[in-house]
């Protein structure tokens, strides 16, 4: 269900993305979701994590949240287990400029209050804090 | 697609990461600890150059131009380098998303088109921790540490900084070389961090390739000693040379006049007469001086160079695959948000 629109402090700062921020997503319209996650597109230039989210009148809607690179999610030790299909998330970001059930991803809570970021050890993935070496990618 | 990067943050980044450090935040697993591996470091190749090849990155926090606070400065004191490192150091033990990805860019935040820490920094991949040096900025040469733009090129600058985000959104083609997913230009590569900064060096006889992580792009540089071709390409032609340790690449006058670079605003484009050397110097196992010296009389009063540390990663660093256009869905989300934002003006 949605659960409420925060008015989100902004810090004066710019982050690289692939793309300006500002042609796609409206920062005056952040929102917060609860969904359930339908699946998460490894695709690039972003990652898109699916959700279903449960309207107050029993509805769903599919939601859209477009996410970091592949690439660089991989390598702070995100995998395909970090989303399994049907987790529950809350996510807090700001919506597409068109309206559409789109957003970006600022934060994102599991249901029991953990946030990402999350690369548990011995995932597998680059930096999963097993390497004997160290890592430093 | 212009990153911009603040020292300025680190403050407040700090004390987001503070704040991250009592709400039950979970830390990744990534390690980040030196790299011990590189001990092979041959300093020739096989057939006696000197040896670039690896996997490198730019991972420092250090603003290409300086900021005002630093003015008349071109190194931090020891009381900001020991509150810079304890920062990165407190960040690097975190290892949480939050506003510490906000200190990763390319300029100040005083200068940043775009307002707001819309991506946690969970989405981005800086490296870590992130080297803290005494550098104020990049650029060493003119001493303030600033571009030396004309004034008609500043006030084109401030043009096409003041578009990016805003638009016109109206056809494919109005989106940066970045957006369309084709390239974020020639320097980008030993510059960029988050999204794929980095960099594979490959040597062979008369050769050296840089293939780079976004975009797929890659310079095959001659050391063969040919001369300058007369193609005009988005990379320009580049023809490198060997002195001594240093790797010299000479990239003139073909630049073709559509991609964006490193040190411009988005959509300010390299004019005919721009001329850039780079010099690579590897200083350690792990550790490469990127030297650049920038002219064009078009667009500066004088030429401006800039140091870069670059970090070699561990030895079994992987270049990914960067297929942009496979999912590249910001083409037709911020292509429907300029015509809601049409709707919007004409209502």
């Amino acid at each position: 269900m949605i659960l409420f629109v925060v008015s989100v402090v902004s810090l004066p700062a710019a982050l690289r993305a692939h793309h300006a921020f500002a042609a796609e997503f409206d920062a005056s319209r952040p929102f917060k979701i609860r969904g359930t996650v339908v699946k998460m597109e490894w695709i690039n230039p972003h990652t898109w994590l699916h959700l279903d989210v449960k309207r107050p009148d029993g509805k769903t809607e599919r939601w859209m949240i477009e996410g970091g690179p592949p690439n660089a999610l991989y390598r702070r030790g995100f995998t395909k287990n970090s989303l399994p299909q049907g987790a529950e998330l809350v996510v807090e970001g700001f919506r597409a400029k068109d309206g559409s059930l789109k957003g970006n991803g600022r934060e994102l809570t599991f249901a029991d209050g953990r946030r990402l970021f999350v690369g548990s050890s011995g995932t597998g993935a680059p930096n999963d804090g097993k390497e004997p070496q160290g890592g430093k990618e | 697609m212009n990153a911009r990067y603040p020292v300025l943050m680190l403050a407040l980044a700090a004390a987001v990461g503070a704040a991250i450090a009592t709400s039950g935040a979970l830390p990744i697993a990534m390690t980040a600890e030196p790299d011990s591996t590189a001990s092979s470091w041959k300093q020739t190749t096989p057939w006696g150059d000197p040896d670039l090849q690896g996997v490198w990155r730019y991972e420092a926090a250090i603003p290409l131009e300086r900021p005002a606070r630093f003015q008349g400065r071109e190194s931090l004191t020891d009381e900001e380098l020991e509150e810079s490192q304890r920062i990165e150091d407190e960040q690097a033990r975190q290892r949480l998303a939050g506003a510490e990805g906000a200190a990763v860019g390319r300029r100040s935040v005083a200068e940043s088109p775009i307002r707001g820490n819309e991506y946690n920094s969970f989405w981005q991949d800086h490296g870590r921790p992130r080297q803290v040096l005494r550098q104020t900025s990049l650029i060493v040469d003119p001493k303030d540490g600033r571009l030396p733009y004309t004034s008609d090129a500043r006030k084109a600058e401030a043009r096409a900084s003041a578009r990016y985000g805003v638009g016109p959104y109206e056809s494919y083609l109005d989106p940066d070389t970045g957006e369309r997913c084709l390239t974020d230009g020639v320097t980008a590569l030993m510059w960029q961090g988050p999204n794929g900064g980095h960099n594979r060096i490959v040597q062979s006889p008369g050769y050296v390739t840089i293939l780079h992580e976004e975009y797929l792009d890659r310079r095959i540089i001659p050391t063969d000693g040919r001369r300058h071709g007369s193609i005009r390409q988005w990379f320009g032609d580049a023809v490198g040379r060997w002195e001594g340790s240093t790797l010299v690449v000479d990239t003139t006058i073909n630049f073709i006049d559509r991609t964006n670079y490193e040190w411009a605003a988005i959509f300010t484009r390299p004019s005919e007469t721009l001329h850039i050397v780079e010099r690579f110097t590897r200083t350690g196992a792990d550790a490469m001086e990127y030297r650049i010296t920038v002219e064009d009389p078009a667009t500066f009063d004088k030429p401006w160079t800039a140091v870069i540390p670059i970090t070699r990663l561990n030895e079994g660093t992987q270049i990914y695959e960067y297929a942009c256009h496979e999912g590249n869905y910001a083409m037709t989300n911020l292509l429907a948000g300029g015509r809601a934002d049409a709707a919007k003006r004409s209502r």
